[in-house]
């Protein structure tokens, strides 16, 4: 599916298709949201919660890269540092 | 671990995310009267907490891990369990974020049940069903036996 096929979907179909295919990679808090990280063939979606797993506000589709760059500071590399 | 309530039927749940943890035992509220749901923060914690159940002659009627967990993680757990005679006939759900179809075959290959953790309200009402459809029929039975 292509990210253009995707965003035509109305938010229920395309939480479905998320839900089948979708493949995690993270989560982060944004204020008072939670946001989770999906990928999805060759781009990614976030999905923000106003209630975690339960109350959807919206979603946002980037084929780019830097969607992931607020997930990638949250890892703490010094334990893989030797 | 508190001491679990001799009547109820007992589930155990490894996760380390604490608002997939919290989300569960939510769902698992309505089933209060009949469920007692122990949480755990990794697959290590579950085999210890399931080993002294054990010693009291308890059982659990299900347990539902997480797959990526520190310590040991739920697909280590998963095979741990089924070689362990003991434990090998308690229903199994791996409880995941993603779909992925090599994570449903392993599940399959180990005779465990496969749900993928739910995106939204009506995707986790689906959920605690599905867990609970895992157990043998009595204990559906029974703990169901409140909404019948």
């Amino acid at each position: 599916m292509t990210m253009f096929d995707f965003q035509v979907l109305p938010m229920q179909e395309q939480v479905n298709v998320l839900y089948e295919q979708g493949i995690y990679i993270g989560k982060r808090k944004a204020d008072k949201l939670t946001v989770l990280i999906m990928q999805l063939d060759s781009f990614y979606v976030e999905v923000f919660y106003r209630k975690y797993r339960f109350e959807i506000t919206r979603l946002r589709c980037s084929s780019s890269t830097h969607m992931l760059d607020p997930y990638l500071e949250q890892i703490e590399v010094e334990h893989f540092v030797t | 671990m508190t001491k679990p309530a001799s009547n109820k039927n007992i589930v155990l749940y490894a996760d380390d995310d604490t608002d997939d943890l919290d989300l569960v035992q939510e769902a698992f509220l309505r089933f209060n009267d009949t469920v007692e749901l122990i949480v755990l923060k990794d697959g290590s914690q579950l085999l210890s907490c399931l080993s002294k159940l054990h010693d009291e002659e308890i059982a659990p009627c299900l347990i539902l891990l997480d797959i990526n967990m520190p310590v040991m993680n739920g697909k280590e757990v998963l095979k741990k369990l089924k070689d362990m005679e003991v434990y090998a006939s308690i229903p199994v759900v791996l409880f995941s974020t993603s779909s992925q179809p090599e994570d449903i075959g392993f599940a399959r290959n180990y005779s465990a049940g496969f749900i993928t953790k739910p995106l939204n309200k009506s995707q986790m009402q689906q959920v605690t069903e599905l867990f609970i459809d895992h157990c043998t029929e009595e204990i559906q039975k029974n703990i169901r036996r409140h909404f019948s």
